[in-house]
């Protein structure tokens, strides 16, 4: 009557059962796999950069991580709305350009409403409010016009671009919009900890230590602003794709959208809830740009696209759909980072480095890929 | 013994071409009913009009008594119907609880209903407890569908069906594709579902399979219905006639 | 879809063919010149104040048509290029060519339907409108970006008393201004014998990668004391590593090209100079040109650098300074 009868494991003989071992530390690696590659990147770094290196220089340093980190942030962002687009079997081509407008509304607000007399604080938190709806409008047009008109999402996401493109630059007359106020430029600068280092030896909570010459030099600011809110909106991302109906639905999508369909699944709903998702995490990097950069930059995210969509894939989430993690996306963004920074610390040539950086995203994504012949082979 | 779907007087038309025409029918309650014809016959369409993919043109179907008029599959599902298609409406990419759960997910509910998360582990114990109502045995219930076999996966969407009450059960093919070791153990699970009361409607080519498992065979042929037969009470021999054309039980246009 | 987009470029086509006709016949004693810049920027903004100013100054009646185009790219520009010559109504032309080698059929084109081709910015062939493979336009009016580079190395070298390693923000490979401009700024650094160049990174025109390139050059390069942006997105990036570094004060940053912003950055200690073209000079002497021309000045100059100014903290509020800023208004 069994439709299929499990293996006792009583009648395994002792090469089986370590033929099962051996698989399972494979199963193991391979599922931790790009953390391994991560630290084996740093390790590398670590080694060479000291090794070629005149005078005491080290690649993992606590200004060096925070130097990663606040580098990541924009890339990260972009790619975690990403994630859960591509997860859904989608792509939104658009982030760059609505990473952009949303830089440019939230300057042009809180410019503007500080000239209005507007108090700073609550003019940048309006300006944000601001920048994050325009963001959202847009993800809402990407996802009525994918999922009502079943137009396919990279032809309306890259249609949607360029038009977002146009009223960016329309917005910010084409340069980028200056005359912000300093506390925007604080927010974006400043940070969670500082550390005094050179033998002060100080750690400060929230405020920012008055120093001079060489202690300003030994100051590092740890967890800045930008990061402490991509933690928190990583936070969120791995709680909805793991933890709730609304990440469940999404892999259902992504693995078989009519069955989702016919499960009761409200696709068309939960696929315009992806875009606006995925423009509104655009739409919080174009912020926090805006405050980094003190300027408003219609720009600003259109460069960052291809870095975003290959820190989603070598992160390990399937281009096909269905498959993939938050984490995946982070130690995707981490490893196009740390690749950078220490590309540029060990002094190699800028064309070089396009090269190699190429050569290793190839390569993570042939290493994610023999992981599943892995993984199947081995639950087989 | 009143039916549970009871179909009068169904026609359906496409353009120019009437697919299904005057269709009568009743299910009753635990009976396993064939529904065989050629490619062609109309018998797609009409299970179709039944699991509220297409609208009849004309005609009437009731369930449980009342008049149905069904716009989507999913009305049809809310009200027992569960149509089990070749394709399995699995997601490949899920384990089998949550493809069991599959847009019905349970859930915990944190801050009065503020913030809900998914309660795997019901929906774990859940699945366990259809699945072995069912006498189905299956790997490892946190395995992907993908690496469960045709027979597995069949067996997770009739479960998937039961579990959601379902009032009446319409499979599609269910044997194709499988090993006949499998295929002997989805004819054992409908069975399975006689007992337990729920009506099934077999569509199938394989009639060996229609023979070994139903109470009833309706034979289609061209739109029309052209013959009933109580399973016991009629031969193979006899219904390829019907399907082919060569008998009839009522009369051409 | 398909058939969606069949109608739409049908439509499309029906809007090009009839848009020719709709253009008014000029009376002939105006001057008609037309004005393609190579993208919507400020740097371009003013030049097209430039050229308004010096059309609105002209004792003959001059009509001014202007077209910008959405990318700084040869094929967005080229069939504007193309629907300029099909009005039929223009004598002179003034354009940054967005391409030196993919414009010069169409421009020859323009020129042989009876339009005088005058180059702002950009040149098409090598820029020698003498000796060179293109000699048909009558002048390339524009700064010269290697000098610039020098000019922006001699600025630099004079802050920091002429020595000490220096480093190269440079945007994308391939782009001939900016490409020129770090090259200039080599050549300059050169000159200094107690000066060098340590490397050269390209941010695809990106301020979070400046600032990444820059962090992590300034870990390796601790007695580094100035950073050349060749615009200034890369000079921005690398001012904020700069200071979030603690070396404003070791390290002199300097931006090409004096946008609001950049000016902006300067004042709030980011950038410590900003190198500025004047590109209303450019648009204001370019239309003079057509208009002389146009006069029967036969002796036109066929090359005409306009130069540079360097603003620095000191001089930012000077008037004679301060009209050198790329402002829009």
């Amino acid at each position: 009557m069994a439709l299929e009868s499990q293996t006792d494991v009583s009648t395994l003989t002792a090469t089986q059962q370590s033929v099962r071992a051996q698989r399972h530390v494979l199963l193991t690696l391979s599922r931790v796999w790009a953390w391994v590659f991560l630290i084996a990147l740093i390790v590398f770094f670590s080694l060479s950069v000291s090794i070629t290196s005149e005078g005491d220089v080290n690649f993992l340093t606590l200004r060096n991580s925070q130097n990663i980190l606040i580098a990541i942030t924009p890339v990260l962002l972009m790619g975690l709305g990403q994630t859960f687009v591509i997860i859904a079997g989608g792509i939104d081509l658009s982030v760059g350009w609505v990473m952009g407008l949303s830089s440019v509304i939230s300057a042009l607000l809180a410019r503007d409403l500080v000239a209005r007399g507007i108090d700073p604080t609550p003019a940048i938190f309006l300006a944000f409010a601001g920048g994050i709806a325009a963001s959202g409008m847009v993800g809402l047009i990407n996802g009525l016009i994918i999922a009502r008109l079943k137009v396919p999402p990279f032809i309306v996401t890259l249609g949607v671009s360029f038009i977002v493109r146009g009223v960016a630059l329309l917005f910010s007359g084409g340069q980028t919009v200056a005359g912000l106020p300093t506390q925007l430029r604080d927010f974006g600068n400043e940070s969670l900890l500082y550390w005094v280092g050179g033998g002060a030896n100080q750690l400060h909570f929230l405020r920012r230590p008055e120093v001079t010459g060489e202690q300003l030099r030994a100051l590092d600011r740890i967890l800045g602003w930008p990061v402490v809110i991509t933690a928190i909106v990583v936070a969120i991302a791995i709680f909805l794709l793991h933890k709730t109906q609304f990440g469940r639905h999404t892999y259902a999508i992504g693995g078989n959208k009519e069955a989702a369909l016919r499960a009761g699944v409200p696709v068309d709903r939960h696929t315009i809830l992806l875009y606006v998702m995925s423009a509104v995490t655009a739409g919080i990097a174009g912020l926090l740009h805006s405050a980094r950069f003190s300027g408003g930059s219609p720009t600003a995210g259109d460069p960052l696209l291809l870095g975003s969509i290959a820190a989603v894939v070598i992160g390990g989430v399937s281009l096909f759909g269905g498959v993939g993690q938050i984490s995946g996306t982070v130690i995707g963004a981490l490893i196009i980072a740390v690749l950078q920074t220490g590309l540029v610390m060990l002094g190699v040539e800028a064309f070089w480095q396009f090269i190699v950086v190429g050569s290793v995203v190839i390569l993570a994504v042939l290493i994610d890929q023999s992981r599943d012949l892995i993984i199947g082979r081995a639950e087989s | 013994m009143e039916p549970v779907l009871s179909l009068r007087n169904i026609l359906k038309r496409f353009g120019g071409l009437t697919a299904v025409k005057h269709v009568n029918l009743d299910i009753f309650p635990g009976e396993v009913v064939g529904l065989v014809g050629d490619n062609g016959a109309g018998k797609s369409t009409l299970i179709k009009c039944v699991s509220g993919v297409y609208h009849p043109d004309e005609g009437e179907i009731q369930f449980m008594g009342q008049t149905m008029a069904f716009s989507k599959p999913i009305d049809a599902r809310r009200v027992g119907i569960e149509t089990i298609y070749q394709d399995l409406a699995l997601a490949p990419n899920l384990n089998i609880s949550a493809n069991i759960f599959m847009g019905r997910e349970a859930k915990r509910r944190y801050f009065g209903g503020l913030i809900k998360t998914l309660d795997e582990e019901k929906m774990l114990s859940e699945s366990r407890r259809v699945i072995d109502s069912l006498d189905i045995r299956l790997p490892n219930f946190g395995a992907q569908i993908d690496k469960l076999s045709g027979g597995q996966r069949q067996a997770v969407a009739i479960a998937r069906a039961v579990y959601w009450n379902a009032r009446l059960m319409i499979m599609d093919e269910p044997t194709n594709n499988l090993g006949v070791p499998e295929q002997r153990k989805v004819l054992d699970l409908i069975r399975k579902l006689r007992e337990s009361g729920v009506p099934v409607i077999l569509i199938s080519h394989t009639l060996p399979d229609v023979f070994a498992v139903t109470d009833r065979i309706v034979v289609m042929h061209r739109g029309h219905k052209v013959a009933e037969k109580q399973t016991a009470q009629t031969d193979s021999q006899t219904v390829v006639e019907y399907m082919v054309g060569a008998r009839s039980d009522v009369r051409a246009d | 879809m398909s058939k969606r987009f069949l109608l739409l470029t049908l439509v499309g086509l029906l809007v090009l063919s009839i848009a020719p006709m709709l253009a008014v016949a000029q009376d002939d004693d105006t001057i008609t010149i037309g004005f393609l810049p190579g993208v919507v920027d400020p740097f371009y903004q003013v030049m097209e104040i430039g050229v308004r100013q010096a059309v609105e100054d002209s004792a003959l009646p001059v009509e001014l048509v202007v077209q910008i185009p959405e990318n700084f790219n040869p094929s967005v520009q080229t069939p504007i290029l193309d629907a300029l010559v099909a009005r039929g109504d223009l004598d002179y032309l003034i354009i940054a060519a967005t391409d030196k080698e993919q414009l010069i059929a169409p421009l020859q084109a323009a020129h042989d339907a009876g339009i005088e081709i005058i180059s702002v910015d950009t040149f098409i062939g090598d820029g020698d409108y003498v000796n060179g493979p293109v000699t048909f336009p009558l002048s390339y009016i524009g700064s010269d970006n290697v000098e610039g580079g020098r000019i922006a190395a001699e600025a630099l070298a004079e802050n920091v008393g002429g020595t000490g390693k220096v480093y190269i923000q440079n945007v994308t490979p391939g782009i001939s201004t900016t490409d020129q401009r770090a090259q200039g700024f080599r050549e300059g650094i050169a000159e200094f014998p107690d000066m060098e160049v340590v490397s050269e990174d390209f941010n695809n025109d990106d301020e979070n990668t400046s600032v990444q390139q820059t962090s992590a050059t300034l870990e390796r390069e601790s007695d580094l004391v100035g950073i050349f942006g060749t615009n200034v997105f890369s000079a921005n990036g690398a001012g904020i590593a700069v200071q979030n570094a603690g070396l404003s004060d070791a390290v002199d940053v300097i931006a090409f090209d004096a946008t609001t912003f950049a000016v902006e950055q300067l004042r709030a200690g980011v950038v410590s100079l900003v190198i500025a073209q004047k590109p209303f000079d450019m648009g204001y002497l370019a239309v003079q040109f057509a208009i002389a021309h146009n006069q029967g000045v036969s002796s036109l100059p066929k090359r005409v650098p306009t130069g540079y100014a360097v603003i620095d903290i000191e001089n930012v509020d000077d008037p004679e300074v301060a009209r050198f800023i790329y402002q829009v208004e």
